[in-house]
């Protein structure tokens, strides 16, 4: 078969389907009522055994259960990936995972510790209730008996420590019964995956290019979920991925990487094949700018400018992880494990900038937010959280484990597949009384230069992990024209720099959504700090390549 | 449970078997499986007339010698491994359907050697710097495939020669090694094309019901808590080009359907029946009644095991099955004959300087024989035509009339022995060593099955034993070859009875493993039968999962040593299966529940399982 020619061919294919309707609007066959649950089958077979845990479980000599639930996630994922403008992997996916918990105890000390964490399993995929209810019926045997361990364990352990004052193992939390509409992944992938194929095709232009490889994951959801509270929820979500990988080698062998990508939690959202094209041939364009861009030799301090991208990587990094409320292990003091744990009630931003996360909200200036959720996987439902209040640290985000000063979740115990849930930040929203338009908060850079004698302030328009630019420019304070430069890193970027030198935001609010362990969004403007420090990064260089690439083939 | 680096281990059934089934702290395996599969594209390699694939590998590994040759320090050898494999998985549970997927992959492996024969880059301990994998594009594209070559060839240039030069700077600095033999044996350039095609019509929905059907058998055993049916269908197509100017294509296909069945006893004790079949398509399966009679006898095994009682160590007279012998005979003296652990510091050289010495009785003699697909009728697992250095597979004599002969070679030679006999195998994405094919051990002193009975009997008279042990089937075992750990193996066996002298019923035990030191044990083999039995299974090692045979006939030993089974203390299930719960809450086969005692001990899962973590 002619490659080519077929690429051409599915391309105008890829045009016409890109209106199939979102996956969550065509899944809404199941019902949406709350007496669902004995019409669904995978929850009839989890209450069933439920049940029977709940009356029957218990080993002599030692306590039976106070509580017990299972949650059941149904994945099914497509994952495809081209490289070099042919296609190197395609897979569909289903699985169900369950996990099963057992606490012994009581709300206040459980055995939810070490092997009392739960029991994780493979669920079968047919509705059959016989084969759902034997791998619950096993795993609960395992989790309840791991469970009575476990609780010994950790009394153990506390005997060495005296905490003061002890805060609950866990909360208490209210029935609820939402019984959502089920997602699937009815989608032919088949435009996209030649999308992948035919953007990576264009590796023929630049014979510098290390590596040009795109990928796309599709992914549904469905979280069964019941507890002996009687809690029984359902819900599904769909994320849809497309990104582009690209490499190079700068003339003195700093390797440079790039990998843009459209997040989004609805077909619609997904580019055109004109669009995931054009991403790719900018994404290369800028690989080769950076190849002749100059170093970053000297260390500077002064102004610096986030684009609304980087900056939602800061605020995911630096504040939304230290908002969690987790619980720190006995024998540490403080409130949480991260650096907000001894900030409550204090100031942590400027006083012009609150923090809210609301994972209720679903979509941003018409882009579906894809951290948005309904219940929690801890079957508690979603609610909006205003953490951080005119700067001032107000509360955290928190599921079922209560923390010092925080007794109850408040809807943000999330978890992946088969990992205990733990707090999560959903919809972390970035909110302003004062803001300023790109221009402005550039001609405030330029100012702020002029006032500290700076030649030239930074601006960021990318980062790569963990917080190195990826795309950095010098703009100068004489003409405000930008200087592309590489090999630069960040002195300070955390908690400290954000409450003293963060000084103003723009009006440019962007969603970024994120999927790592789980699907997060972030809602944000640019940001202006009045001081950083910029210096060389201690980037190893490797070799350059022995020889020249391939010759490539006459175009048919 | 980790196994250090150099411990080989060998099951009846594929490790991937364990990941998807269930057990809680697996799952993050199972889960990495999701990566795994490709579905069928309708690209199909070019086989035939041009296969575009091969050509662009020769004219890329051409360009690459030519190019790097002018490179300081220059490469001598470069060889690209290409395996194209197509692949379906069907895994199911008590009629429920778990995993099913198939899909496509081609791997690639770049092999660069810089330095000379003499001393290069693999010497010692750096020899994982010869090797850099990827994956590659499917299609026909020749650019791109080129591309990816060119690309792994450059990120293994960038490991091989920094890793010769300080193999060179550490020869200087070291004292001189006993084994002053080079890295790379020279060979013959090959050149092969088996382009027999390799049609692979994966009925999805069809072994979807089939494996669906089999696995819900186990629903009448509430006996049995935890059970299986796993299917796995593979066919790869093998393409090996070097700069030595071989060049081979290969293809092969096998099908496995695996069934799997667990319970524990009142004491915790944790009891595994698996059965598995092996053909090179699915068609050679047997039909659904044979299926079902299995699966009921493995219900029966595990009900009997739960009521037998533990074996209690013992040092006395047995007989082994012919498929137990193979798995003893695989780990004891197989991993023992590869010609690596001959040489450097870290191995334990058991056999190393036993060559033309008589190593056990001279009755028994051993080959390794790849090029045998079949034996009695019987498939062989083990059989290949070139191994995956690119040379052709051999018949390897190893003991003659008890007499050592000769090792298991891939291209690393040792003292004595400098060249390949094609036993240079590996997994995709590892640097392949010697490693066993088809392990076939032979008697000359042999009886009929029931003479070998009457004579057990006899030798347990004869050393006043209460008792012997009769091994009837193991599933599968593992061995340390290392210094630094104690030369020892281990088989571990399913279906072990007591026989008494005094004419008594056997008595079936459970809860033992055979123990030892190889030197020892192979010499006390009294007698066989003859009628030789297959043991098809997956050998891991260093150079990774394995496909291997091991064929043997009946043994009385002497003597063989037992150790208790280390177990877990976790109670079989406290509420009786779904379906099995009509009346009050009781043992699932009807007996009283036992006193619990308050849960102190701190194991829940069980301290060691080397059968079934990799």
């Amino acid at each position: 078969m002619n490659a080519y020619s077929t690429l051409r061919l599915v391309i105008a294919a890829a045009l016409v389907l890109v209106a199939v309707p979102p996956a969550r609007a065509q899944g809404n066959q199941a019902t949406a009522s709350t007496g669902g649950a004995q019409e669904d089958p995978v929850l009839r077979a989890m209450l069933v055994e439920l049940e029977r845990s709940k009356s029957q479980l218990k080993l002599e000599n030692a306590s039976a259960p106070y509580y017990v639930e299972y949650r059941v996630t149904d994945l099914d994922h497509y994952d495809a990936e081209a490289l070099f403008g042919s296609l190197r992997f395609e897979t569909r996916q289903k699985v169900r995972i369950l996990r099963a918990v057992v606490r012994v105890g009581d709300y206040h000390r459980d055995s939810y510790f070490r092997q009392g964490l739960g029991m994780v399993d493979i669920l079968s995929l047919d509705d059959d209730p016989l084969a759902l209810r034997q791998t619950l019926w096993l795993a609960t045997d395992r989790a309840y008996k791991a469970a009575t361990e476990a609780l010994t364990a950790k009394q153990a352990l506390l005997k060495q420590f005296s905490t003061d004052p002890p805060v609950d193992d866990f909360s208490r939390g209210a029935a609820i019964r939402q019984i959502g509409p089920l997602v699937r992944l009815d989608v032919d992938p088949a435009p996209w995956r030649e999308m992948l194929v035919s953007a990576t095709a264009q590796f023929r232009l630049d014979p510098q290019l290390e590596l040009l490889s795109a990928e796309m994951k599709f992914e549904a959801s469905n979280v069964y979920f019941v507890n002996s509270e009687g809690t029984v929820t359902r819900s599904g979500h769909s994320v849809y991925q497309m990104v582009v990988n690209g490499s190079t080698q700068a003339p003195d062998g700093m390797r440079l990487q790039r990998s843009p990508d459209f997040l989004v939690g609805s077909i619609a959202e997904l580019p055109t094949a004109a669009q995931f094209s054009a991403l790719t041939a900018e994404m290369m364009d800028s690989l080769k700018k950076l190849r002749e861009a100059p170093l970053v030799e000297e260390e500077y301090r002064g102004p610096v400018l986030f684009e609304a991208d980087p900056a939602s990587d800061i605020l995911e990094n630096v504040v939304g992880a230290n908002l969690l409320g987790q619980k720190p292990p006995p024998e540490k003091p403080g409130r949480t494990t991260g650096s907000y744990g001894g900030s409550y009630k204090n100031r942590v931003l400027p006083d012009f900038l609150s923090v809210l996360d609301d994972p209720t909200q679903r979509t941003f200036a018409g882009r579906t937010l894809v951290g948005s959720y309904e219940v929690d996987e801890e079957g508690v439902r979603a609610m909006p959280v205003l953490a951080i209040e005119k700067g001032i640290l107000k509360t955290f985000l928190l599921g079922r484990e209560p923390i010092r000063d925080v007794p109850v979740s408040n809807g943000h115990g999330r978890a992946a597949p088969s990992t205990p849930p733990g707090p999560s930040v959903g919809i972390l929203i970035l909110k302003t009384t004062q803001s300023f338009s790109p221009d402005q908060l550039k001609k405030k850079m330029l100012d702020l230069c002029r006032q500290q004698s700076k030649p030239y302030g930074y601006l960021v328009k990318t980062f790569g992990q963990s917080l190195e630019p990826r795309l950095l420019y010098r703009v100068w304070e004489n003409d405000g024209h930008e200087e592309l430069v590489r090999g630069a890193t960040f002195e300070d970027l955390d908690t400290r720099e954000l409450r003293n030198d963060l000084i103003a935001v723009g009006d440019d609010f962007l969603v970024s959504n994120r999927w790592g362990a789980l699907p997060v969004s972030v809602v944000n403007p640019s940001l202006l700090f009045d001081e950083l420090g910029v210096r060389r990064a201690d980037l190893t260089k490797d070799k350059l390549p022995e020889y020249p690439p391939p010759a490539l083939s006459a175009p048919r | 449970m980790a196994l250090p680096a150099s411990s080989h281990f060998c099951a009846g059934l594929p490790a991937r078997l364990r990941q998807l089934f269930p057990n809680a702290i697996r799952l993050s395996v199972a889960l990495g499986l999701l990566s795994q599969g490709v579905p069928p594209l309708n690209a199909a390699p070019a086989d035939k007339a041009s296969d575009v694939l091969l050509l662009t590998m020769q004219q890329e590994l051409l360009r690459a010698t030519g190019s790097l040759s002018k490179s300081d320090p220059p490469p001598y050898f470069l060889s690209y491994s290409v395996y194209d494999d197509e692949s379906a998985v069907v895994v199911a549970s008590y009629g429920g359907l778990l995993r099913s997927f198939g899909g496509r992959r081609r791997s690639a492996d770049v092999i660069m050697r810089v330095g000379a024969p003499a001393l290069d880059n693999t010497h010692n301990e750096s020899r994982g710097s010869a090797l850099t994998s990827g994956s590659l594009p499917l299609g026909d594209d020749r650019d791109a495939i080129a591309r990816e070559l060119w690309r792994l060839t450059n990120l293994e240039y960038r490991r091989a020669a920094p890793a010769f030069l300080n193999v060179k700077t550490s020869a200087t600095v070291r004292s001189a090694e006993e084994d002053l033999s080079p890295d790379f044996s020279t060979e013959p350039p090959q050149s092969a094309a088996d382009n027999s095609a390799i049609s692979f019509k994966f009925d999805e929905a069809g072994w979807n019901e089939k494996i669906r059907r089999y696995s819900a058998y186990f629903r009448k055993y509430p006996e049995v808590y935890s059970s299986g049916v796993f299917l796995q269908m593979d066919s790869s197509k093998f393409r090996f080009i070097s700069s030595e100017g071989t060049k081979i294509t290969t293809g092969g296909a096998m099908a496995r359907l695996v069934i799997q069945a667990e319970t524990r006893a009142e004491d915790g004790m944790e009891l595994l029946r698996v059965e598995t079949f092996q053909a090179a398509t699915p068609e050679g399966f047997p039909a659904e009644p044979e299926i079902a009679k299995k699966i009921e006898k493995m219900a029966a095994d595990l009900k009997a095991l739960r009521a037998a009682p533990i074996a209690e160590p013992f040092d006395g007279p047995a007989m082994l099955s012919g498929r137990a012998a193979a798995v003893f005979f695989h780990e004891v003296l197989g991993h023992r004959m590869e010609g690596q652990r001959q040489r450097g510091d870290q191995e334990g050289q058991t056999f190393t300087k036993k060559v033309n010495q008589l190593v056990m009785p001279d009755f028994v003699s051993v080959v390794d024989d790849p090029t045998l697909k079949e034996l009695n009728g019987m498939s062989l697992s083990g059989a290949y035509s070139y191994d995956e250095e690119g040379v052709p597979a051999s018949r390897v004599e190893i003991i003659k009339d008890g007499i050592l002969k000769s090792f298991l070679m891939s291209r690393m030679p040792v003292k004595n022995f400098s060249h390949s006999n094609g036993h240079g195998r590996g997994q995709a994405g590892r640097m392949p060593t010697a490693r066993q094919g088809n392990l076939i051990v032979s008697s000359s002193k042999s009886v009929k099955a029931p003479e070998l009975r009457e004579k057990f009997i006899e030798e347990i008279k004869k050393q006043g034993k209460p008792y012997g042990l009769y091994f009837e089937d193991v599933q599968g075992g593992f061995t340390l070859t290392t210094r630094a750990l104690p030369q020892a193996f281990q088989v571990l066996p399913v279906i072990v009875w007591r026989v008494y002298p005094d004419g008594r019923p056997d008595e079936l035990v459970r809860g033992v493993d055979i123990v030892g030191t190889p030197l020892a044990a192979v010499t006390r083999i009294l007698l066989t039968d003859d009628a030789p039995q297959v043991f098809n299974g997956i050998c891991g090692a260093e150079s990774g999962q394995v496909p291997v045979s091991a064929v043997a006939p009946a043994m009385l030993f002497s003597e063989m040593e037992v150790q208790k089974r280390a177990q877990s203390h976790s109670r079989p299930p406290i509420l009786p299966p779904p379906g099995f719960d009509t009346g009050a809450p009781k043992v699932p086969d009807g007996s009283a529940m036992p006193p619990v005692k308050p849960a102190v001990d701190p194991a829940v899962e069980p301290p060691v399982k080397p059968l079934l973590n990799q």
